[in-house]
């Protein structure tokens, strides 16, 4: 414990975080950005409005694209249900398109298929893909192998065993990742604009670009709201859907 | 014994999880048909094992099994289906899928992929389930999802969707030691009603001599991995006398 302490103070001060000057002058600037954001100018309200309603367009649609690729993907890296070779090539592709962040599979989609939301939109499922599948396979796989052998006893072949058990047993967690993944790119697609691909950053970047801190605001105040909008929603369908005890 | 008349034969049975630490020692019995068979023997005897080889989960490295003068090691697990039933002692029903659709599974391995994989069963196999389900009292629970049932309700779906398998051999793992007594013997004597109904034979685990008494028609006992003559080497603790042996 002490050791990892030590390390910490290292790399905190290899950081600038001992450099007390240079704190103090960002938490005037703060400051002054703050005062300089207040108050939110609402006269951007239809045009922001307009470019996030495209962000939440793309983050749905990206999620539930890249939440119907993983599915199949996932289901071939279980490794108990498949033979090692194909859940392992599985396992590699889902790994290969995680090691992408987000923002790069935007601009390559960019580059591909030109400037505005599409781009964004595939950008999100490539994005979706590589994190579903394997959080997805590894949920899949923890399926209770007393089930699976108990329904494989009843002659149920792989494809059954996977439509009568390792979905409907993994149907919390299928969920609650999916619930998870929408907000999360949400967020995620707030800033896709800065490279091309549609939504709202778009609009944030020229209104940071032009010092329109007040315009800035009032942007930050409605994603705000929608990723709010979005934690009661997740959590109305979690306690509408998720029957099963936890236990 | 004419082998016709074997349900179940194993010979010279070894199995080891783990490179020669046998939890299975030459292990050879014989299951007369339509009969009731149960196993005792103290915790960590290798009963959960024996019974997962001879359901054909677990293959062993030595010997082999036969149901009904069919060698198991040499079927997919898959195929057995219309000759071994296997209830796990957790049941192995699915939770969050309501009862009737559990016992629906046991038509599994008669039915394709197409509308089965929709949920749409065959009409008939979704009579024949409802039958069951009203054989183990319970048909009311039909629409009810798994998690929200008592453990002799499960006990009752898990009996059910056997039943619906129909298979010769049915093994099960202790599947009513978190019972009461009075409740598991309700549960044992709807499942040997069952079994001779439908002429299946009937091989289980159990801990409990009270129950291996009103409804064992054999008695094997089983320590360290040996099937043994009489009482365990070590003794059973709160285990039925060596006459319930006889």
């Amino acid at each position: 414990m002490a050791l990892v302490a030590i390390l910490l103070s290292i790399v905190l001060g290899q950081l600038g975080f001992f450099d007390a000057a240079r704190l103090m002058k960002g938490l005037r600037n703060m400051g002054t950005l703050t005062l300089e954001m207040l108050p939110p100018d609402a006269s951007v309200l239809p045009v922001a409005g307009k470019a996030l309603w495209e962000t939440v367009q793309m983050s749905f649609a990206g999620t539930m694209l890249g939440f119907l690729v993983s599915l199949p993907l996932s289901i071939l890296g279980t490794r108990h249900l498949f033979s090692a070779p194909l859940s392992n090539l599985s396992r590699l592709i889902a790994a290969g398109i995680r090691t992408v962040p987000v923002l790069l599979w935007a601009i390559l989609f960019v580059i591909l298929v030109g400037l505005g939301p599409l781009a964004g939109t595939l950008g999100v499922a490539a994005y979706t893909v590589g994190y579903l599948a394997k959080i997805y396979a590894e949920l899949f796989e923890g399926t209770d192998p007393e089930i699976v052998e108990a329904v494989r006893g009843t002659g149920a072949s792989r494809f059954h065993l996977v439509r009568f058990v390792v979905f409907p047993e993994g149907a919390n967690a299928i969920l609650t990742q999916l619930l998870f993944m929408l907000e999360y790119n949400i967020r995620a697609s707030s800033i896709l604009g800065f490279v091309g691909a549609g939504g709202v950053g778009f609009v944030m970047q020229v209104y940071l670009q032009t010092l329109e801190y007040r315009r800035l605001a009032t942007v930050l105040l409605l994603i705000l709201l929608v990723v709010l909008m979005m934690d009661g929603f997740g959590a109305w369908l979690r306690k509408r859907f998720l029957l099963v005890p936890q236990s | 014994m004419d082998s016709t008349d074997l349900a179940l034969r194993a010979e010279g049975i070894c199995f080891a999880y783990r490179g020669e630490e046998w939890v299975l020692k030459d292990i050879s019995l014989s299951v007369p048909k339509g009969k009731a068979t149960m196993i005792m023997g103290p915790s960590g005897s290798g009963k959960t094992t024996l019974m997962k080889v001879l359901a054909g989960i677990l293959d062993p490295q030595r010997g082999r099994v036969e149901v009904l003068n069919h060698e198991i090691g040499k079927r997919t697990r898959r195929s057995l289906y219309s000759l071994i039933g296997y209830i796990p002692q957790q049941l192995g029903l699915v939770r969050n899928l309501t009862s009737l659709e559990n016992v629906l599974m046991g038509a599994l391995g008669r039915c394709g992929h197409g509308k089965v994989m929709l949920g749409l069963f065959p009409h008939h196999e979704i009579e024949q389930a409802q039958a069951a389900l009203d054989l183990m009292g319970i048909s009311d629970k039909s629409s009810e999802k798994v998690f929200r049932l008592s453990g002799g309700q499960r006990q009752r779906v898990a009996i059910a969707r056997t039943l619906l398998q129909r298979p010769r051999v049915v093994l099960a793992d202790e599947f009513v030691s978190d019972l009461d007594l009075d409740l598991a013997s309700e549960i044992l004597r709807l499942m040997r009603q069952v079994a001779e109904r439908e002429q299946m034979t009937f091989i289980a685990n159990m801990h409990e001599p009270q129950l291996v008494r009103e409804f064992a028609d054999q008695v094997l006992l089983l320590d360290h991995g040996e099937l043994v003559r009489g009482l365990p080497r070590h003794g059973l603790q709160g285990q039925p006398s060596a006459e319930v042996f006889q």
